[in-house]
Order: C-alpha cells, then structure tokens, then sequence
C-alpha cells in the first residue's frame, strides 16, 4: 500500500506537515530550498501562526552560511553542540540507556527500522518527528489509529519534546532557531491536548 | 458510544482549526518533498520487512565521523 492511496483527515495531514517540518529542520541545517519554502508560511494571529510567522521571517532573512553554522554550535559542534538532540541522552545523559532501548523495542513492534548500515542512534528529535509523520500518513505500511499515534507519542515525545524546544528556544546560540523551538514547544503543547481530547 | 467517540473527533478537529495549525499547510511542500520518508518509503517486501526511515538514513550519511 503506497500512501498516496490513503485517505487522512486534513488536520491528520496537517500535523503531519508540521511533524515534518520540524523533522527537516532538525535534521541538518535547512538548504536554500527549505528555507525559501519556510519563509512562504503565513501564521494567523493565534500563537502557533505568529511563531510560524517568525520562523518564516527568520527564513527569509538568514544566510545559509549563518545556518549552518548556528546549527553546528547547536548540535554537533568540535567537542558536543549546545544542545543534545537524542531523546536518551537529554533524558539520562548517556547514549544508550534504556529510552533508546524502548524506542527501539517500539520501531520494531511497529515494523519501523534504520537503515542496516548506520550505527547512530535511533532517537534523534528529528526522527521521532519523522516517525510521528510516518505514522499519521501511512508512510510505514497503513496509517496508524490515533491510539498507536498516543501511545508513540506519550512513551517517546512527552518526556523530553516541551523541554527540548523550550531549551531550543533559550539556547544562547539559536537566532534561525529561537522560532524552531517556539513553533515546536506549541505544536507539541497542541498535540498534548489534542490526544487528551479524543482519549 | 460511537456517538460519542463522534463528538470528541469533531471536538478535536474544531480544536486543530483553532490554533492555527492551518498554516503549515504550505509546509505540505516540505513533507512531500524528494528525499522524504513518504517519497522514499522502503519498497513492500525488502529482505527485513521493515520500513526505513528516510531522515534517520539521511541524519546518519552527514553524522558520520
């Protein structure tokens, strides 16, 4: 079954828009493409659009060369970036404690693997994001029931996701990426009440 | 029951609406975009049967040290 041939709800697709935003933008930094793209958003007044408002201001304006680099002191940087991004190692402060095991038990009940060849960690915000995006839209066989969603979420996202974009926000090195976490930390929030609702 | 799982998805719609998640529909671009999960998705049937995930694979190529 290929996604396209499944129907989703529009707010369904939606969420999954945003999930996949942030996974492109936390995944490397943004390329011209990406950040032309961004800087087309048009947020309403209410909270959510006004960040997405700034973060497509803040698209608009930055250099690629700027973004790259505050992404590296963000995230790689020569002996660690300022932030984290690894759910286990933001929550433990090592690698491989038990939320990557967990995560990793999760991919595999839900048939969800990395690549063969790769020794990283599975549990970078960006691929939770990716996973949260895959899972709303069938993108790893059909799509998953709000439940699975909930369930992802809560084990993987809710422990650390509000506190990493809040630290996103607040990070002494973050410029293009002070709206990243703002538009995070709200969109998370979102989720939050949303799956309260249909529970 | 049905009734009012109903009611609590329509609850949660009208929610989604209202905080302005509306504007990232011109994010779809983004999601959709080449070298995606949904584009890239693993073939049915690849050896493991597991789907892969496109951003993990791409993080892990630029992550290599």
């Amino acid at each position: 079954m290929t996604a396209q041939a499944v129907q989703i709800e529009s707010e369904d697709q939606l969420r999954a828009d945003a999930y996949g935003l942030l996974a492109r933008l936390l995944c490397d930094a943004p390329e011209r493409d990406l950040l032309n793209l961004t800087a087309e958003i048009e947020g309403d007044d209410s909270p959510l659009g006004l960040a997405l408002s700034a973060l497509a201001e803040a698209a608009g304006s930055v250099t690629d060369e700027a973004v790259s680099e505050e992404y590296n002191a963000l995230f790689i940087g020569v002996s660690g970036g300022e932030l984290n991004p690894y759910c286990s190692y933001y929550l433990t402060g090592f690698a491989y404690e038990k939320p990557l095991a967990k995560l990793r038990h999760e991919m595999d009940e839900l048939g969800i693997a990395r690549r063969e060849n790769v020794k990283e960690p599975e549990d970078h915000m960006a691929s939770l994001c990716e996973i949260m995006a895959g899972l709303i839209t069938g993108a790893f066989g059909a799509p998953a029931d709000l439940e699975t969603q909930q369930r992802f979420f809560d084990r993987h996202m809710a422990p650390w996701a509000r506190m990493f974009f809040e630290d996103l926000e607040t990070a002494d090195s973050a410029r293009f990426y002070k709206p990243v976490g703002v538009v995070g930390r709200l969109f998370v929030e979102i989720e939050t009440t949303a799956f309260e609702m249909a529970a | 029951m049905d009734a009012k799982k109903d009611a609590k998805m329509m609850e949660r719609r009208g929610f989604f609406k209202m905080v302005g998640l509306g504007a990232v529909a011109g994010a779809a671009t983004l999601a959709s975009a080449p070298g995606d999960a949904e584009a890239n998705a693993a073939p049915d049937g690849n050896a493991s049967g597991y789907r892969e995930t496109e951003l993990v694979k791409k993080y892990y190529e630029l992550a290599k040290f």
